[in-house]
């Protein structure tokens, strides 16, 4: 087997623009707000189950077609319509993903934010992690058995990313990965400005103590519901990105493993440091990619390792070694947040 | 300003504020002393909506504010300070001080990422909090972390903070805690100032009778949960009963 690296660094990079999209969501939810999201797979997968739903029922609406039933006899014919589509029909492609991306980050929003609200104002959060958790698996569970959202446990295959169109296979790859790019770069940037804003600086007082944030006029459970909100959007439009990215809605790909990388992320690079979690994420998707390198290679030798277990190890240590000798991360967070400062700076 | 009418406040089987009344008049210093376990905090945690109330009513401004959150009566212009310095201690000085402010619209999760639709309101609010700071000594320390203060700067930054979102009256449970002498007094004189100045209202809770005295109108003493004397300092220094619950028989 020949390794081919132009490839694998396509791969990587665009692993490393959908994960950041993750990593970021959680540093506003946990590393600025002190919301301890532990469902991030529930908001991933609720955006690629819209994926699995928007490219079944209404990308053919969209191409002028009529939407055949993708999972029972007609599942052979609804794939090669929407394989067809996605190579012919380049606009309906686009319009779809987009109204995909809507969609997605408006349900994940409204989720995260009614879920959060509801949870907080009952109990703490450490509550609402436990109710995430459970969130992402029950919903997991509920549409592997259901089978009109994703065919249940079969899942939805052509889910094919919008640039699927070029004959060039890398260069629909590249292209596909610079928009991945440009949507991580613009969470980031989003991200950034927030966390400079008074409402990142809000954020970080209710993270030090909701009781004192409190009184001082601050209505915490609504300001978490509403980091929640957009945290929960963002991962909703990595998950549509992730599904895209494979081409394929399964259930077995938005288990506990998916938060606990994302986590892993953050604590890595730095929490509340939008720029300690993108490290984080980049050090994190090497890592993952180079075992799963090394795991192939090794399959392909007589060496009977299971190295894809390997990878769980390390990152378990990484997180026990992070939370030990460096729990504020690679690149730990600023102290001062308003963008006002440095006059006062000056004249003081 | 304030009333507090036949308030109880129970926990279990043990209760800790009983049948409580007083009255708070607008532009007064208000002192509330007992011994510990008397039930001063819990009186203060329950007013400020910390704690629900077992029965009873708490009225400000003419509102009825028993059943409101902490965040909901500082919005009607009622703060508190806690017993041990409640600072965002990450966080700078100046930070510290602009999270009070009332209506920010840079708080708005929709105008947070477009800066200049609130940079000009933040100078603004930076300006004032410069001047309050200036008020409390604590100029120098502008943009340094609160972590870096000393315990007195910390209870400073604390009034300063508070002093920040305008509130007509403020509830201060031991002001004082753990701050050495001089700057205890200087505490109370700057609580004086903004009685002076702004005609705000203060109940505070304190153990430093000797400081406290000095710059109280009334006060009002606590055990075992009940209102147990009020009066002028004079009087209450005067009161067998309350010389019996401090210092014995």
């Amino acid at each position: 087997m020949t390794f081919d690296v132009v490839t694998t660094g396509i791969a990587l990079l665009t692993y490393f623009g959908i994960f950041s999209l993750m990593a970021i969501s959680l540093n506003l939810e946990y590393g600025l707000a002190g919301v301890p999201n532990f469902g991030k797979a529930l908001f991933v997968s609720i955006g690629a189950y819209t994926a699995g739903v928007t490219y079944t029922r209404l990308l053919p609406i969209i191409a002028g077609h009529t939407p055949l039933n993708p999972c029972g006899e007609t599942l052979g014919q609804a794939l090669q319509l929407r394989s067809e589509i996605m190579q012919g029909q380049p606009v309906a492609g686009f319009v779809n993903f987009g109204i995909t991306l809507v969609i997605a980050a408006l349900i994940g929003g409204v989720v995260g934010y009614g879920l959060s609200y509801i949870t907080l104002r009952l109990k703490e959060e450490w509550f609402l992690a436990l109710v995430l958790l459970v969130g992402g698996e029950i919903l997991r569970i509920t549409v592997r058995g259901y089978s009109p959202i994703i065919c249940a446990s079969n899942g939805v295959a052509a889910v094919a990313q919008p640039f699927s169109f070029f004959d060039d296979v890398r260069t629909a790859s590249v292209a596909y990965m610079l928009l991945v790019l440009v949507l991580a770069l613009m969470a980031y940037i989003y991200a950034e400005r927030l966390t400079r804003s008074p409402f990142g600086r809000l954020l970080k007082a209710i993270r030090e103590s909701d009781r004192v944030a409190q009184s001082l006029g601050k209505d915490a459970a609504r300001v978490r519901a509403q980091v929640m909100m957009i945290g929960s959007a963002m991962a909703a439009v990595a998950g549509v990105l992730f599904a895209v990215n494979i081409g394929f809605v399964s259930t077995n790909d938005y288990v506990v493993a998916l938060t606990l990388d994302v986590w892993v992320m953050i604590v890595l690079g730095g929490m509340a440091n939008h720029r300690g979690a993108l490290l984080g994420v980049f050090i994190i998707t090497v890592l993952d990619r180079a075992t799963a390198v090394v795991a192939v290679q090794l399959s392909m030798s007589d060496i009977s390792i299971e190295f894809n277990y390997v990878r769980f190890i390390l990152f378990g240590v990484i997180l026990l070694l992070m939370l030990r000798f460096r729990p504020q991360g690679i690149l730990p967070e600023k102290p001062q947040t308003t963008q006002v400062a440095d006059g006062f700076a000056r004249t003081s | 300003m304030l009333e507090v009418r036949n308030l109880q406040k129970q926990f279990g089987g043990l209760t800790a504020v009983k049948d409580v009344s007083l009255t708070v008049p607008q532009g007064k210093i208000i002192g509330l002393i007992g011994p510990n376990g008397s039930g001063k905090s819990t009186l203060i945690n329950v007013v400020s909506g910390i704690y629900p109330a077992t029965s009873g009513a708490v009225w400000f401004k003419g509102d009825d504010i028993t059943h409101l959150s902490p965040h909901q009566s500082f919005e009607l212009g009622l703060g508190r300070g806690f017993q041990d310095a409640s600072l965002f201690f990450q966080m700078t000085v100046l930070d510290n001080t602009l999270i009070p402010v009332k209506k920010q619209r840079g708080e708005r999760p929709w105008l947070a990422p477009w800066w200049r639709s609130w940079l000009g309101e933040e100078k603004q609010n930076a300006n004032r909090a410069d001047e309050v700071l200036q008020q409390v000594l604590l100029r120098d320390h502008i943009n340094k972390p609160a972590a870096d203060l000393s315990g007195g700067q910390m209870k400073l930054l604390e009034l300063a903070r508070t002093f920040m979102g305008e509130p007509d009256m403020l509830l201060l449970d031991e002001p004082t805690a753990g701050v050495a002498p001089t700057l205890a007094y200087n505490i109370f004189e700057q609580i004086r100032l903004m009685r002076d100045q702004f005609g705000m209202t203060f109940l505070i809770v304190e153990h430093r009778l000797g400081i406290l005295f000095d710059f109280v109108d009334w006060l009002y003493v606590m055990h075992m949960g009940e209102i147990l004397a009020e009066g002028t300092p004079d009087e209450i220094m005067a009161n067998e009963r309350v010389r019996d619950v401090y210092f014995g028989d």
